[in-house]
């Protein structure tokens, strides 16, 4: 290897762990639903990309700033997430987890469609910030955009930490997700809770899709399988529920993503990082930071 | 009890929708044509446009006074167009369920791998009674892979040759920029008709006289393209040549901009030269260069972009490729005195299929298209590049 | 008539796929690694038919075994994991098996053409059934002696004793165990049926399709083998079947004078139909009151009936 292979791989590498931050994100929002109902959203990856694509609406009307359309894609997702919340979860028995594996598949599906037919499946640009920013660090270059986006990664996560430890709604849904018999004891109401945490789970997820839209530009309905997919990963590899888990684990995916990809091409590329994770989960089923009683 | 009727309704549903659609019949003397493609999910636009580019086709048809049928009588041509969803099993359920109406022939499909399997279970020699495979006339307008015709002799296309126009291209490149010595491959490696495609560029390229430096692969649905367009950025080549379609030909374009990496030419995929790389990079892909079998050039190619327009499409390479069947079906119709009867279908399709089979020229929007051995079509073509955020012609190769 | 009839074709192969998924469902397992011995299946039985000029018969019985035995071998490791563990677990090796068949090139100069898998650009002319002069009716014969082997086999099964230890397994694993059930065993045993299944499917997919090519076998054949015992229900194998005439019969083919409209009611009436009937089209309640029905017709006052509801 030469010293320019080296610089290449090193640069591979923090190219696909700053992409990872838009994996982690994801991540976070299928971990949190597992945390609180133990149970899985398959469409919260298509109704992250549409909550995207819903705030691209607003911006056909009135020209606003990148970082306004941003947070209404964000808004557009807990209204979105509160939606999926009641047509595949409120009134399916809680007992019954394939129900609602199928339901949120039935609405991945509707909502793929859904864009489809708006937009003739055509991708669709989407605002970028920071996009002309590249930072020269030695012989490395780094996106500003993805920089951006990492940042946001970050704050989302600090924020939703404060939310679930310092706050009483926090201290509520983390009850419904340890005990919720206790919890229903002591008067918390469950399917509010859990409607909450959609809401909460789907801005994080609309503020992801927009970060996705702006990391690659346009958006696509193309994305919302592999990124579901993707997702799923990160939830498991970073731990069932373990939210600085996801974090770490969306980075992972993202700079081994790269690095085999550099070695191997990309057509074996997936091939590897699904031997990666079905090692993981053999030897490692708890995830990164599991806990001492690592059980489902 | 709400669920019981709830189910029930869903039944009855069920029920209505079997015998509408077969109940449908025209009243007047019409020749049954069908159409299908994709019309749902992600490749949705070009069902729609070949859908649009037919019926546009056939009003001017009817309006104009229809087909002289093999009994003298006037007579229109009736389409019913059909979605695949791009999905091969479905291809088959349509194809079989059109042939169990009254069309004479299938115009489709629109993508390659429902192309491949649908052109798999036809008869694969006429004629011979020892294959039972399906006896019924395709023509695809869309589906681009090459050489899919040949699986079949019922399989025909009218889907330009990308071999012969990435050959003139790169003809064209040696004496529009001498001193361009070496060139760089990009491809979308899970895309049949890329990746095929790609095949032909690089073989095509070396045949020229180019360096090939090297090659990115990318797949469909990826996102990021940095490692790739590092790579090509080392390589430093006079010329890139992207074989893929305009979701990734657009993250590749973006990234080489990041990356400013810009070589002296840009070559791209024929499918690519459509509205949808301008809407998703038009800054980027300033001057990439693209052979394409249609761009309103000639008086009747406007007239047709118009009409597409009116039935809701885009005329492109596509969707023109649909426009010209329609009129050689009517040439064929005419010529072999088709009866277009009920009692005369299975004739008639013989009849299609031999017609088709015995073309050796047929009039396309951009001039003649000559017809090979193996069913397949040689489409007059021209550069087109992209220019302010529209695509110009460049070039008009005289063939 | 060749319509209805190829539509029946597509209906047995995909109610042996719903199937493979009901075997593994039973002990509770959610595996998405259906579709992976699909392929596999589908790439022998193809491979055997067409390099090796085999009877499809001995192919699809070989292809089955292959596709059995991966199965077996995965699940040991595999199901060392459950819940989401599983599901991803299961889903990585599926698409591990489709990214394989992407990578895999192994052409045979046959005359003029190559012939045989070509990577990502598929494996085509898979014709034993045309060019042996099948008909569509014979292929549907052929195709559905299988199927009703298969269903009929399981039907016993669940009505034996294996049935029970398997939904013991798939009720309450701790129970199970404590019932003295060998529930490893037990969970492999299921994984390897479902596998068999599977591969059959897949072998006689890949001859009436034609060609088969990798991305068919991605995670959305994975989420619909998982989706028809599902939506029929658990109870009864006849679930899967009016699962699979529902997606492919009803809202495949039915819907389809809807045009493009059609696509979008798909995903809407699955979230529907779980909403209305969330233990499957027919769950317990519904093979109770069947039952009901036939006693009240034949002897009324069963007792054994009445004491089950």
């Amino acid at each position: 290897m030469s010293y320019l292979d080296v610089i290449d791989t090193l640069q591979s590498v923090a190219d696909g762990v700053l992409f990872g931050a838009t994996y982690s994100l994801l991540g976070i929002g299928f971990t949190l639903v597992f945390g609180v109902m133990h149970k899985i959203n398959l469409s919260y990856a298509a109704a992250s990309i549409g909550a995207a694509y819903a705030s691209l609406i607003v911006l056909s009307v009135v020209k606003a700033p990148a970082i306004f359309i941003f947070l209404l894609a964000g808004l557009a997702g807990g209204i979105i997430g509160f939606m999926i919340y009641v047509v595949c979860f409120r009134f399916i028995p809680q007992a019954n987890p394939l129900a609602t594996l199928m339901s949120t598949v039935g609405a991945l599906l509707l909502i793929d469609e859904i864009i489809v037919h708006a937009t003739v499946g055509i991708p669709v640009p989407y605002p970028a910030l920071f996009s002309d920013v590249i930072v020269n660090a030695g012989p490395f270059t780094l996106r500003g955009d993805l920089m951006f986006m990492f940042a946001l990664g970050c704050l989302s996560m600090l924020l939703l930490l404060v939310l679930l430890y310092r706050t009483k709604l926090g201290i509520a849904t983390r009850a419904v997700a340890q005990q919720p018999v206790a919890a229903q004891l002591c008067g918390i109401s469950i399917p509010r809770i859990n409607g909450l945490t959609f809401v909460i789970t789907g801005v994080v997820g609309g503020i992801a899709g927009a970060m996705i839209g702006a990391a690659i530009g346009v958006l696509s309905p193309l994305l919302s399988l592999p990124l579901t997919t993707k997702g799923l990963i990160v939830t498991v590899i970073g731990g069932l529920g373990s939210i600085p888990g996801a974090i770490i684990a969306g980075l992972l995916v993202g700079g081994f993503e790269n690095l085999f990809q550099y070695f191997r091409g990309v057509t074996e590329r997936d091939l590897y990082v699904m031997l990666l994770l079905f090692g993981f989960l053999v030897f490692r089923p708890g995830g990164i930071f599991s806990p001492a009683a690592g059980r489902d | 009890m709400i669920k019981k009727s709830l189910t029930l309704v869903a039944a009855a549903g069920a029920i209505a929708g079997m015998v509408a659609a077969s109940a449908a019949e025209a009243q007047e003397r019409a020749v049954k044509i069908a159409g299908f493609g994709a019309k749902s999910g992600v490749v949705r636009v070009f069902g729609i446009n070949s859908e649009a580019a037919l019926k546009a086709a056939l009003e001017q048809i009817n309006n104009g006074g229809g087909v002289t049928l093999g009994d003298g009588t006037k007579g229109k041509i009736a389409l019913e167009y059909y979605d695949d969803r791009c999905n091969a099993e479905e291809g088959i359920s349509v194809v079989r369920r059109i042939a169990s109406t009254e069309a004479i022939i299938a115009v489709g499909p629109t993508c390659s791998n429902v192309a491949e399997s649908l052109f798999g279970i036809l008869q694969k020699k006429v004629g011979d009674s020892s294959d039972s495979g399906l006896q019924f006339p395709i023509i695809a307008d869309v589906a681009a892979k090459g050489g899919l015709a040949k699986i079949s002799e019922w399989a025909f296309r009218n889907v330009p040759s990308e071999f012969e126009m990435y050959k003139s291209l790169f003809a064209w490149v040696k004496t529009q920029y001498p001193d361009v010595k070496t060139i760089y491959g990009g491809v979308e490696k899970d895309f049949a008709h890329s990746n095929a495609t790609f095949g032909v560029i690089k073989t095509q390229a070396e045949a020229s006289g180019l360096q090939l430096l090297g090659q990115g692969e990318w797949l469909l649905n990826d996102t990021t393209f940095s490692t790739q367009v590092r790579e090509m950025k080392r390589a430093n080549p006079d010329v890139v040549a992207i074989s893929a379609h305009p979701f990734t030909t657009c993250g590749v374009l973006k990234e080489m901009q990041r990356q400013s990496v810009k070589p002296k030419l840009l070559i791209g995929l024929t499918s690519s030269s459509s509205i949808e790389t301008l809407q998703g990079c038009g800054v980027q892909a300033e001057g990439i260069v693209i052979p394409t079998s249609f761009a309103p050039v000639t008086p009747e190619a406007t007239k047709a972009a118009e009409l597409v327009a009116k039935f809701g499409g885009s005329a492109d390479l596509h969707s023109a490729a649909a426009y010209e069947i329609a009129f050689i079906l009517k040439n064929v119709i005419e010529s072999q005195k088709v009866m277009g009867k009920p009692d005369t279908v299975a004739a008639d399709r013989e009849k299609m299929r031999a017609g088709l089979a015995a073309l050796k020229e047929t009039d396309g929007l951009l001039g003649k298209v000559g017809r090979t051995a193996d069913r397949e079509a040689i489409k007059p073509f021209l550069f087109v590049h992209a220019k302010d955020n529209t695509w110009k012609v460049l070039h008009r190769p005289a063939s | 008539m060749d319509f209805y009839l190829g539509l029946a074709q597509i209906v047995g192969v995909h109610t042996l796929l719903g199937l493979s998924a009901y075997c593994v469902l039973l002990t509770g397992q959610v595996s998405l690694a259906q579709a992976g011995f699909f392929a596999i299946g589908a790439y022998v039985a193809a491979m055997l038919t067409v390099l090796a000029g085999w009877h499809i018969v001995p192919a699809i019985a070989a292809a089955s075994f292959v596709a059995g035995a991966t199965a077996c071998a995965v699940s040991f490791p595999a199901l060392r994991v459950k819940g989401l563990m599983l599901v991803v677990a299961t889903l990585a090796f599926g698409e591990a098996v489709r990214l394989f068949f992407f990578n895999f090139d192994y052409q045979v100069a046959k005359g003029e053409v190559k012939i045989g898998p070509a990577g990502g650009e598929g494996f085509r002319q898979i014709r034993f059934f045309p060019e042996n002069g099948w008909s569509t009716l014979d292929v549907l014969i052929f195709i559905w002696l299988f199927v009703a082997l298969v269903m009929a086999g399981l039907w016993w099964m669940d009505r034996s004793r294996a049935g029970a230890v398997l939904r013991a397994v798939g009720e309450d694993e701790v129970a199970a165990q404590s019932a003295g059930i060998n529930v490893t065993a037990v969970k492999v045993a299921a994984m390897t049926v479902g596998g068999f299944i599977a591969g059959l499917g897949g072998g006689i997919f890949a001859h009436y399709t034609a060609h088969i090519e990798h991305a068919q076998f991605g995670v959305a054949l994975a989420t619909f083998a998982i989706a028809y015992p599902i939506l029929g229900g658990l109870s009864s194998v006849f679930g899967t079947l009016i699962a699979v005439v529902f997606v492919q019969g009803f809202l495949i083919e039915g819907l389809r004078f809807l045009g493009d409209w059609r696509n979008l009611l798909f995903g809407g009436l699955i979230l529907l139909a779980m909403n209305v009937r969330p233990r499957g089209l027919i769950d317990a309640a519904t093979i109770a009151a069947v039952k009901r029905m036939r006693t009240s017709n034949k002897e009324p006052g069963n007792a054994r009936t009445q004491g089950a509801e």
